[in-house]
């Protein structure tokens, strides 16, 4: 089966109000041009779930694209605090629930495991329990004392991007696999960007952190730099002047439409082109040593 | 305090003695992970000086037992050229369960329990900061029996009477009676000296100061009253050795340890001169096409 589609097809089927969960972890294979297409589809009322968010959480706040998000942490991390999800917090024009980590893993396993929810001590003697009442408390029917029990999130649609896949929707990750398996398995519909298509034979032979199944994709699409300007191991590291950029376009709102005009409404080819082009992505991102022996050291 | 005036007559920085000092509290075969420079080269120096056994990451999921040293973020390249072992998110939180994890956190907040934040500087829901989310703290903080915190900006808006947000748990009746036994906080190294959690009632204690703070420079900076003992009793926090000196400074090459250090200040140039000169100096490392 072929399952591969653009991105503008991708997005379109993604309707007002869907909750969707987002792979990565913070500024690491965020899929950034899933994210950029899902903001230029207009969409609107999305509830996010991510573990650990970053830049795909603050940009699709900054277009208002989103009612409510669920996660662990949003941040830039060495990079600073993530400016629209800051400012949605402290003017509460955005819906938030503060989980864990492990609790957010917890909550996508519930559901891929088709139980009610699942116990930890996680979070107990905390403030994330008093502000977030979507958690319970159970009694151990063994006698022991109480735990927390975490319902199920369950995603209408899940965004990952990978390193390599297929036409069948199999992906391989070769970096940090973060929580994007759970997060390809518990949702309704998974869609899968990656760097390269490759043939499954092929795909075969990749030393990988983890798969993603073709048996829970829904569709494929091909975006090298797709994860930019996240980083991408092993292919390409975070780009400083890109997220400085972005930075530089959140202070005010005069600015920030300037930067969703030119940075968030064109293609991905254009927005590519905005970046300086290919030529110039690899010459920052990737190394002219790529491949080659090592000049120094 | 004058900081830089007091320490230049010493061979070593304020952010060697205190890196030294985080790294003598790491021991064993357990996991360490770091998200920051200074959690970084603590655990790189227990490893060379302190604790031998102790099992490396390079980034929060991949990368044990490569050869290590701290980048922006090229951490899971470190992990990739070198065939490191990936561990995943379910393999980290495993060893948490379990209590083979350590990691050094730098909290917003900590207060005179051992509770931490780092989700909201006021009420969670109407923030007059929002920061960044519990992240994995709770995890750490209801599984781990030795919970490690550090401070770079010893003032009363960090060392707080009560937390804004607790993010991780202290100790309270609240842990008591819900976790029992199960882990607690049990240090603090600030830029002031280093504190554990042996006060009345599991509060916090001053255990030793670094050279040139005496004991009312702790307590002008403190937002609470911290146990002290006697003031005779109160050793200085160990110097480190030229060796761990040395191995600190060519451990860091990128020098983020002093990014860190002057976060919100000068970090601006060191960020953009340490990400020019990070592929270069690890070019064996480096991002690559296949």
């Amino acid at each position: 089966m072929n399952k591969l589609l653009s991105l503008e097809e991708m997005a379109s089927q993604i309707q007002n109000g869907s909750t969707v969960a987002i792979g990565g972890s913070s500024i690491s294979r965020k899929p950034m041009a899933m994210v950029r297409a899902l903001a230029r589809s207009g969409v609107r009322d999305l509830r996010l779930i991510v573990d650990v968010g970053g830049p795909e959480v603050d940009l699709l706040i900054g277009v208002g694209a989103v009612r409510e998000v669920i996660y662990a942490f949003v941040g830039f991390e060495f990079l600073g605090l993530a400016p629209h999800f800051r400012q949605a917090r402290q003017v509460q024009s955005v819906a938030f629930q503060e989980w864990t980590e492990y609790t957010i893993m917890a909550g996508l396993e519930a559901t891929i495991k088709r139980i009610p929810f699942m116990p930890t001590h996680t979070g107990l003697a905390t403030d994330v329990l008093r502000v977030n009442r979507s958690f319970g408390r159970i009694s151990d029917p063994f006698g022991g004392p109480d735990v927390v029990a975490v319902p199920p999130l369950a995603p209408d649609y899940a965004l990952i991007h990978v390193n390599y896949a297929d036409a069948q929707g199999h992906g391989v990750i070769l970096g940090d696999s973060h929580v994007d398996a759970l997060c390809a398995k518990a949702a309704k519909t998974t869609f899968m960007s990656c760097e390269h298509v490759l043939s499954s034979k092929d795909l075969r032979t990749m030393k990988a952190t983890a798969q993603i199944l073709r048996i829970y994709t829904k569709g494929v699409v091909e975006v090298p730099w797709g994860a930019h300007p996240t980083i991408m191991a092993p292919e390409y590291r975070l780009d400083l002047e890109a997220f400085n950029t972005y930075l530089q376009h959140c202070v005010d709102a005069n600015r920030w439409d300037q930067y969703v005009r030119e940075v968030v409404l064109p293609s991905h080819a254009d927005y590519l082109a905005g970046q300086g082009g290919v030529a110039s992505l690899t010459a920052r991102l990737k190394p002219p040593s790529s491949g080659g022996p090592s000049t120094q050291q | 305090m004058k900081r830089g005036a007091d320490m230049t007559e010493l061979t070593y920085g304020l952010d060697e003695l205190m890196i030294d000092a985080m790294a003598r509290e790491l021991s064993g075969e357990v996991l360490v992970s770091s998200v920051t420079a200074f959690g970084a080269l603590a655990g790189l120096v227990a490893k060379a000086f302190y604790a031998p056994d102790l099992a490396l990451l390079s980034s929060p999921e991949s990368g044990m037992d490569v050869d290590i040293t701290p980048t922006l973020s090229l951490g899971q390249f470190f992990a990739f050229a070198q065939s490191g072992v990936a561990i995943g998110m379910e393999e980290a939180f495993d060893a948490i369960f379990l209590d083979r994890f350590r990691i050094w956190i730098n909290p917003a907040q900590i207060d005179q329990w051992g509770n931490v934040n780092i989700s909201a500087i006021g009420p969670w829901d109407h923030p007059k900061v929002a920061l960044v989310g519990s992240r994995g703290i709770p995890e750490d903080t209801s599984h781990l029996s030795k919970l490690c915190y550090y401070v770079l900006d010893h003032t009363r808006r960090s060392l707080v009477a009560s937390v804004d947000f607790r993010s991780g748990a202290g100790n309270s009746n609240e842990r008591r009676q819900t976790l029992g036994q199960i882990g607690s906080p049990s240090v603090l190294v600030s830029n002031l000296g280093t504190f554990d959690f042996k006060g009345p009632q599991g509060s916090m204690r001053l255990r030793s100061l670094h050279p040139g703070v005496d004991v009312t420079n702790i307590i002008e900076a403190t937002g609470f009253t911290p146990a002290i003992n006697p003031d005779d009793a109160i050793p200085t926090t160990p110097a480190p050795s030229a060796e761990v000196v040395a191995f600190i400074r060519n451990h860091d090459p990128l020098n983020l340890r002093h990014m860190e250090m002057n976060k919100g200040n000068a970090s601006g140039s060191l960020l953009e001169q340490a990400y020019a000169r990070e592929l270069d100096l690890f070019p064996s490392t480096a991002p690559r096409g296949l």
